[in-house]
């Protein structure tokens, strides 16, 4: 097989049991691998109503069949699982080396069922499958975790080579805001799935391995790969923004547009103050990092010093800055920095805290809770009292207990569930849906609630990487949608990172993926594939309960114009948007997949 | 002649170059265990090492030093195609890799898919 391993390790943690299955190359072609055979697996597999805590919810992680292969930013590993935050279905992308490491270990997937007795690491290291005990790791930090079972290997150059994902003290404490780890990495996307992992005894996972994997045309795979390292070397956001700054250098060009909410997503900060992109390079000493194959390498990385805390992190990403900066009213960065040091650390992920603290700092704002009761000094802009929640939630003692259930539920115990700024449960990312029409609208119809790894559509909206478009207009945005949510799923099923969309046309991966693959797909095969891959997800969705009456934004975006800054006087227009969307998807008027749906054959089945 | 040049203070840790030299050497195959440069990973750093003959002689590069407060192992480091340590041993037949400067020239494969710099080709 090209690509793909072609093995599939089935581990029952309730048994202590593991097999080895051949992967399912006939879904393989239809659903690619990654996120979108994860999907096709986990809802064949899984019922829509399960408990996502109980044991009988599954666990699936998936690399794509670029994975490892030396494709470009062929490095991400998809996990799916039902969500314990959002009661959807959840989908974190990690990156890193874990993804390749995965398949180099000899698994595309790695399916995880059941619930283990006590804790405990599964270990696949050089062939070998285990199951550890791990109660010493219980309490322990992501990072704590990795370096204790790497010196338990025994061997410095086993362990050197070794990847290690783990949750942190939040998701062995079932926080729904707990994500997984690997490598210090801040996770993205799929929140809820740390408290999954906890609820089995999960506590990490470890791959190394021998494995070869096969392209199906070196030469020809080379030469692409070569033309695509020139794109991106000649566009200057992957040449020059995103190797500098990372992500982050989009704060300032966000704030141009009034996108970069403030005090959740009451206002926009009108001065960044110090939290431009070049203010991170005083703040700290940044060294590049990048995932497996990537030659983008966004992912700085330093080390953090702040009075009590001190250790090492990711350099803060636009995702951050956003969620646990600005949006709590926070304009420190060595604060949102220690920040998100601390949510790796922890395994929280930092949209969904971050949502949890600014809806907590609204509602002590809004006086509906004091300072007082919450014994946390949550007011917006109070950097230490970010920090010391962030420290206390995963104890669940006392008040922390309370933020420790998630925004929403959090705002709804206050009754003042107008005050949860995202979708379905799942906070929103840092992009005001006022003054970003199109993501406005994916964040409404997202399958995996108001996050935008799920659909890029600011690199046009606000980069303008491939054409000019307003992100106050809502003409055309229900087509950008469907494409940019599309094409994420194809480029998370490949095992692809989606950051180079910001040098590279989608169409230019398709040489890519044909001569890896031994395949002869053109860019709409593609494109039906991600389409089938959304409606499956969809499909799952309804049946979970949660369907069109879901595709909605917080009432504040819709009726509360902004109320100053560039976008000033913009609300969300986004049931304008919806009808169109649907039928551009081929859905009923009540946002339900046909099953004659246009290109997604066989929905009916999944 | 030509040489590779590595500044390790570049490395991403990418280990791009890890499976070009692979597809290089094995025909339509990505393991970076069947690699001849591999990717140290110290301290949160990273440092590409190239493989170089090993002599059976009495083994000087197994000891630690100490620069900026941050201790170095040695043997890591060391690109001698050893038995102690797997680095160099290719996964699949067990023999022992050396860098044959591969590639297209003038580029070895590896230094063409560095694209931060750590690598670089230099005339002496
Ligand atoms: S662009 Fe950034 S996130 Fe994407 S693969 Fe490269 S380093 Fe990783
Ligand atoms: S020059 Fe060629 S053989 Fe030597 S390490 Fe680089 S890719 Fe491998
Ligand atoms: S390709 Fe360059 S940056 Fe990447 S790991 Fe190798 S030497 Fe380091």
């Amino acid at each position: 097989m090209n690509g793909w391993v072609g093995r599939c390790l089935r581990v029952n943690l309730t048994e202590g049991k593991h097999s080895v299955e051949e992967l399912d190359t006939s879904q393989a072609e239809r659903f690619l691998g990654g996120r979108g055979l994860a999907v096709k697996v986990f809802s064949d597999e899984v019922s829509p109503n399960v408990d996502p805590l109980s044991a009988d919810n599954k666990l699936v992680f998936s690399s794509g069949p670029l994975v490892g292969t030396g494709a470009v930013t062929g490095a991400s590993c998809s996990i799916v699982t039902r969500s314990a935050l959002t009661d959807t279905l959840a989908c974190a992308k990690t990156r890193g080396h874990f993804g390749a490491e995965m398949k180099f270990a000899g698994f595309d997937m790695i399916i995880v069922e059941g619930r283990a007795e006590s804790p405990v690491i599964l270990s696949v290291v050089d062939g070998k499958v285990r199951l550890v005990p791990a109660l010493e790791y219980w309490g322990r930090s992501t990072s704590e975790t990795e370096s204790l079972f790497k010196g338990s290997l025994g061997n410095q150059w086993t362990a050197r080579e070794t990847f290690v994902l783990s949750i942190g003290p939040a998701g062995e404490r079932l926080l729904p805001d707990a994500n997984v780890v690997n490598g210090r990495f801040l996770p993205v996307g799929g929140a809820g799935i740390g408290a999954v992992m906890g609820s089995k005894n999960l506590k990490a996972i470890a791959v190394k391995g021998q494995q070869s994997l096969k392209v199906a045309d070196g030469n020809k795979f080379v030469q692409v790969v070569n033309t695509l390292m020139n794109k991106l070397n000649s566009a200057t956001l992957t040449a020059q923004s995103m190797p500098q700054w990372g992500t982050a250098f989009l704060v300032g060009l966000c704030n141009q547009n009034g996108i970069l909410p403030r005090n959740n997503f009451q206002e926009v900060p009108i001065s960044l103050g110090n939290i431009g992109a070049e203010s991170l390079e005083k703040a700290f000493a940044l060294r590049s990092q990048g995932c497996f194959g990537c030659p983008v390498a966004c992912i700085k990385k330093t080390d953090m010093k702040q009075q009590s805390y001190e250790g090492r992190g990711m350099v803060p990403t636009y995702l951050s800055i956003g969620t646990l900066g600005t949006n709590c009213g926070v304009s420190d960065l060595s604060t949102i920095g220690t920040a998100s040091m601390l949510c790796a650390e922890m395994g929280l992920d930092p949209v969904a805290i971050g949502g949890t603290l600014a809806t907590a700092m609204e509602l002590v704002e809004k006086k509906v809770v004091t300072v007082d009761e919450i014994k946390i000094d949550l007011q917006f802009g109070n950097g230490n009292g970010i920090l010391e929640a962030l420290t206390l939630i995963s104890t669940k003692k006392g008040y922390a207990k309370k933020l420790g259930q998630g925004a929403r539920k959090l705002a709804e115990s206050f009754e003042r569930p107008d005050l949860f700024m995202g979708v379905k449960g799942m906070p929103m990312s840092p992009f005001d849906p006022r003054a970003i029409q199109g993501m406005g609208l994916h964040f409404a119809t997202s399958n995996y609630g108001a996050h935008h790894l799920y659909a890029y559509t600011f690199i046009d909206e606000v980069l303008n990487v491939n054409d000019k478009i307003e992100p106050y207009e809502t003409e055309g945005k229900p087509a950008l949608v469907k494409f940019y949510q599309d094409a994420t799923a194809v480029l998370d099923s490949l095992g692809l990172c989606c950051w180079p969309l910001m040098g590279l046309k989608f169409k230019n991966f398709v040489p890519l993926v044909n001569s890896c693959l031994g395949i002869s797909h053109n860019e709409d095969d593609l494109l039906k594939i991600g389409e089938r891959i959304w409606n499956a997800e969809r499909m799952f969705n309804i049946r979970a309960g949660i369907n069109g009456s879901h595709d909605i934004l917080p009432e504040r975006l819709m009726k509360e114009p902004i109320p100053d800054g560039p976008a000033k006087g913009q609300v969300s227009r986004v049931s304008e948007m919806i009808p169109e969307y649907y039928r551009l998807r081929g859905w009923s008027d009540k946002g339900e997949p046909k099953e004659e749906a246009s290109g997604a054959p066989g929905t009916g089945e999944v | 002649m030509p040489r590779i040049k590595i500044n390790h203070l570049k490395c991403t840790g990418c280990r791009h170059c890890e499976i070009a030299c692979s597809l290089n050497h094995v025909e339509n195959t990505s393991n970076p265990r069947r690699s001849r440069i591999r990717i140290m990973k110290d301290n949160e750093r990273y440092y590409p090492v190239i493989s170089g003959p090993f002599v059976d002689a009495a083994c000087t590069s197994k000891h630690f030093i100490e620069i900026n407060g941050l201790e170095y192992d040695m043997c890591a480091f060391c690109r001698a195609s050893c038995p102690e340590k797997p680095y160099f041993i290719e996964a699949e037949t067990g023999i022992p890799l050396k860098c044959d400067f591969c590639g297209i020239p003038p580029n070895p494969s590896c230094v063409r898919w560095c694209n931060s710099g750590a690598l670089e080709l230099v005339e002496d």
